[in-house]
């Protein structure tokens, strides 16, 4: 309970850092500077990176609290036991992955946020929980060992695997392509974009709440964020058109079909997981949008992929805060119903005011309904989208709004539904938690007030696209 | 902050406020008592802040409230019905214990409503067009009966169908501006050399067509007002609609001449305008004909904007604002109308019907009403043309519409010897003396007519022979048109409805089917290779 607000006051003193010195600020472990020693560097997107899992890792200790705790003078249980070590130990990998300065130390991080993240899967230990967490442990290490592949052939090639000096030795040649593309294979694989997502509904949806919404939320961030560091920082300039446009493709669809899987889910847990997957899906527009030399955007002085840049990474965030509390909502609804069945749910708004009504927010930033941190978002996205003249993905992000329009409203009827007579034999669910879940909500509503355009913050230690490079 | 922005601040700081009381359960238990006091700044605002401007505060950059002449009528007419609907549904709801809820829904509403005729922005406007498109979710489906529901469905996913091809319009109309500025005022300016300028339109077109109920958007209009209980229906189709309408305002570049455009949308306007009438003299529910008569008139607003982008003639907008706010003050006091003749006798019914008679055939131009005004008003824009004889012909079905109306009017009386209770129906009364009063008013003060030109023989005849011509055509229904059958209510809707969703089912199980595939671990793992060797052969070949 210490470690949450101190977690969270250094990563907002990391931010105003960043914010004064408007440069990424960096720390060499050990006085050692590259390539001998390791480097942990904070640009702007770290430091955003940083503060949101303070925020939503501090809410999921609170919401944890009360399923979790140990009473003075009773044993502590293994699943209290494993839960707490498990959450601070994800909580280390994330924070490993937003600050490493070379692909080592980030193949370690990763690792540390699996093994940290596939034991959550299955706290409660019931056979389905453990073949969902199986499955998740098997395909992350595929995952693993494809991006340690490629790391290894990228020291094999160039003699050092920190970021900074390897963005300025990489150059177009087969051993660059096979390795990256070796690495952005695992790392989708681990991020679960479609097709690759096969471990994702199972394991998120069997997880305890506060669990989901840290997976959900948080973990499958972690691996899409080494994606962008490798070709924004580590090989800046080196992500040509057709690959780009092909990560969006796979965005596209995952979109599409992870919002229709989610239309026909029975149970709302697995509605939310694939929800994820759909939503997952829109960051991948970041790669063609934000990454998109001059010579290919319309010829105007208007920073597109700036926008893009704000755009994707504030989806990153407004998802990560919005979906944390509609798991947790769906937790409580669990919880009081005793099941998660939709059809279920007759009245449970006049039961569960404040949890419907933070799970109703956090489907507003879903759908891009304003205020909202995802209307901001996907307004910048199509903004940047179609100032590129890459209009196809708007046409994708509209659909997508439309499709999440849906599944989220087939929630929110029944549960504000009138005529249904009142639910019978709730179990007792604490104010505080709800409160907790509706903090949440809040501040994914608050994200709204974000500026439609291209942030200060993120924009420290942005590597701009050089048309000269890309060619 | 000046005094007058300070009170658009007020218009919607009020309902805003009593929107996050409802927050507290023993308020939101009281607020059906007091939901005609929401609507009393944007009343003043509406008389005494027209031209004032309130920048927000800085936490939301480049956002704006201001109110300008066209916006000002519509926002003192519409608050004006919400104020008098507002009574009529405190009055209703009393002895309802869920009434706090209905009061919740309604205060979102009355939220955005307000909110649309003083949005100056982008942003802030499709905030406040948002809030009140899907806000009225849960007035229509009030009663939570199985049909509410289904009719609340189709209006929803209409509803956010239009604010996707909103959202899209809005987004290009930022691109426009080069410097960056969110003002609908910039934007708009940017819009006639703006690259995206036809797809612009197309969407704003779409998107606002939605909401006025261009056909074939139409449909949700008269199963929405049909489901919704009269007060909600009342400000729906007299208030709610006008974001609409003043979407269209704003958004036209009414200064550039575009032809084309105009002439498409005043086609699409005429074909509502004589569509409503064709199908709504064959529906039996008084409230389905009203909601019939709203495409109609919508269609003729349509068709007068579109004339008037047509000629690049900007003071169409005032014309349009007079006619929508006769509009909005009959509509909404025809909507009460229905309300207090179904709970009064036959016998008992003259003192409703006949100004309820004079209301109605004032939307066809009566002569002296304030529709003679609106028709008057909108003459010029229209033309000697065809599309003004057309534009005089629709009046003419509108009239034969209303006198269907009133006859299904009579027939929802009840058998019982009662009278309805005053407190129904004295916002009915506030509201009849309103359409007529309200819009000479306006006619005089604001665009600055004259009686003697409104009066002229030549301007009364040309009000009174579609009128005659009306009321002919509803002497031949009446003998004749009993055979006619009765289109249902969600004409379009039921054509499609069946095989749309036999098709999404399709779709979704195949989907189902795919997914069960490609969670398998062979599937999974040459997918993974797949996808290794198609990024490789991409960046390969790429250079």
């Amino acid at each position: 309970m210490v470690a949450l607000p101190a977690g969270l006051a250094i990563a907002v003193a990391i931010v105003a850092g960043v914010w004064r010195a408007r440069t990424p600020l960096q720390y060499f472990v050990g006085g050692w500077a590259p390539p001998l020693g390791i480097a942990l560097r904070v640009d702007g997107l770290s430091a955003i990176m940083l503060v949101t899992t303070a925020l939503v890792i501090g809410a999921i200790g609170l919401f944890a609290r009360e399923g979790f705790s140990t009473p003075t003078g009773a044993h502590e249980t293994r699943a209290s036991l494993a839960f707490w070590t498990l959450l601070m130990g994800v909580w280390a990998g994330l924070n490993a992955v937003w600050l490493g300065g070379d692909l080592f130390t980030l193949y370690v991080a990763l690792e540390l946020l699996t093994f940290g993240a596939v034991p959550i899967v299955c706290l409660d230990g019931r056979a389905e929980t453990l073949a969902a967490a199986l499955r998740y442990l098997l395909f992350a290490l595929l995952g693993s060992a494809l991006y340690l592949l490629g790391t290894a052939l990228l020291y094999g090639g160039y003699g050092t695997l920190d970021i900074v000096l390897l963005s300025g030795l990489v150059r177009a040649e087969p051993v660059v392509w096979v390795a990256a593309a070796l690495m952005t294979t695992g790392l989708i694989a681990k991020t679960a974009l479609f097709p690759l997502h096969l471990w994702l509904p199972p394991a998120h949806a069997g997880a305890p709440a506060a669990g989901s919404a840290l997976l959900s939320a948080l973990v499958v961030k972690g691996s899409f964020i080494l994606i962008v560091r490798l070709w924004f920082d580590a090989l800046p300039g080196l992500l040509g058109q057709a690959p780009a446009q092909a990560l969006a493709a796979l965005g596209a669809v995952a979109i599409v079909f992870g919002s229709v899987l989610a239309l026909r889910q029975a149970r709302l847990k697995l509605l939310i997981a694939y929800s994820t997957i759909a939503q997952i899906g829109y960051l991948f527009f970041l790669f063609p949008l934000a990454a998109t030399p001059p010579s290919f955007a319309s010829a105007t002085a208007q920073d597109w992929n700036g926008v893009a840049w704000t755009g994707g990474v504030l989806q990153l965030v407004a998802h990560a805060v919005a979906k944390a509390a509609m798991f947790m909502a769906a937790g409580l609804i669990g919880e009081a119903l005793g099941h998660d069945r939709i059809a279920g749910f007759g009245g449970i708004g006049r039961a569960l005011p404040m949890t419907v009504f933070a799970f109703g927010l956090g489907g507003m930033s879903l759908m891009g309904l304003p205020p909202s941190g995802g209307f901001v978002a996907k307004a910048m996205l199509l903004t940047a989208a179609v100032g590129e003249g890459q209009w196809w993905w708007a046409v994708v992000i509209l659909a997508g709004g439309l499709l999440a329009a849906g599944y989220v409203f087939r929630v929110l009827a029944p549960a504000l539904s009138a005529a249904d007579a009142p639910v019978a034999q709730l179990a007792p669910v604490s104010l505080s938690r709800q409160a907790v879940v509706l903090a949440l909500a809040i501040c994914a509503l608050l994200l709204g007030l974000v500026p439609l355009r291209p942030s200060q913050l993120l924009e420290v230690g942005r590597p701009v696209p050089q048309a000269a490079l890309a060619r | 902050m000046t005094g007058a922005g300070a009170l658009l601040g007020a218009a919607l700081g009020l309902p805003l406020a009593m929107l996050l009381a409802c927050l507290s359960p023993r308020l939101k238990a009281r607020m059906p008592a007091l939901l005609a006091l929401a609507p009393l700044p944007a009343l003043a605002a509406a008389l005494l802040a027209s031209g004032g401007v309130l920048e927000l505060p800085p936490i939301l950059p480049g956002l704006r409230l201001a109110l300008d002449v066209p916006g000002a009528m519509l926002l003192g007419v519409a608050a004006l019905l919400w104020i008098a609907a507002g009574l009529y549904a405190t009055a209703w709801l009393r002895g309802r214990p869920d009434g706090g809820r209905f009061a919740l829904w309604w205060l979102a509403t009355l939220t955005g409503s307000i909110g649309v005729f003083m949005a100056a922005d982008l942003v802030s406007f499709y905030l406040v067009f948002s809030l009140v498109s899907l806000a009225a979710y849960g007035l229509i489906v009030d009663d939570g009966s199985p049909r509410a529901r289904r009719y609340g469905l189709i209006y929803v996913a209409l509803a956010v169908l239009g604010e996707a091809f909103l959202l899209m319009a809005f987004v290009l109309l930022a691109q426009a501006t080069r410097d960056g500025s969110l003002l609908i005022r910039d934007a708009v300016a940017a819009l006639p050399a703006s690259p995206w300028r036809n797809t612009t339109l197309a969407l704003l077109i779409l998107g606002v067509g939605v909401k006025i109920g261009l056909v074939p958007f139409h449909v949700w209009m008269p199963l929405a007002y049909r489901a919704a209980p009269i007060p909600a229906a009342a400000v729906l189709s007299g208030a709610a609609v006008k974001a609409g309408v003043i979407g269209l305002i704003r958004f036209l570049p009414l200064d550039t001449a575009l032809s084309g455009w105009g002439e498409a949308l005043a086609a699409a306007g005429l074909f509502s305008a004589f569509y409503g009438v064709a199908i709504g003299i064959t529906q039996s529910n008084p409230k389905s004909v009203l909601a019939f008569s709203s495409v109609s008139q919508m269609g003729v607003i349509a068709a007068v904007l579109g004339m008037g982008l047509a000629a690049g003639d900007g003071g169409v907008a005032l014309a349009v604002a007079l006619y929508a706010a006769h509009h909005t003050l009959v509509k909404g006091a025809l909507f009460l109308a229905v309300g207090v003749a179904q709970t009064t006798s036959a016998r008992r019914l003259w003192p409703v019907l006949l100004p309820a008679a004079v209301l109605a055939l004032g939307l066809g131009g009566l002569p002296l009403t304030g529709g003679a005004l609106a028709k008057l008003i909108v003459k010029p824009p229209l033309g000697e043309g065809i599309v003004g004889l057309l534009a005089t012909l629709s009046s003419a079905g509108t009239t034969l519409l209303m006198l269907h109306f009133l006859r299904r009017l009579v027939a929802t009386s009840t058998q019982d010897a009662q009278t309805a209770a005053a407190r129904l129906t004295l916002p009915w009364l506030v509201m009849a003396l309103a359409s007529v009063a309200v819009p000479w008013a306006l006619y005089m003060a604001v665009i600055g007519g004259t009686v003697s030109d409104a009066l002229a023989p030549a301007a009364l005849w040309s009000a009174v022979w579609p009128v005659l011509l009306g009321g002919v055509l509803a002497v031949g229904l009446w003998r004749w048109g009993g055979s006619l059958p009765e289109v249902p209510e969600g004409d379009v809707v039921v054509l499609v409805a069946e095989d749309a969703k036999r098709l999404a089912r399709a779709t979704g199980s195949l989907l189902e089917r795919l997914d069960g595939m490609l969670r398998q671990w062979p599937t999974a793992g040459v997918s993974l290779l797949a996808i290794g060797v198609a990024l490789a052969a991409l960046m390969l070949t790429g250079r």
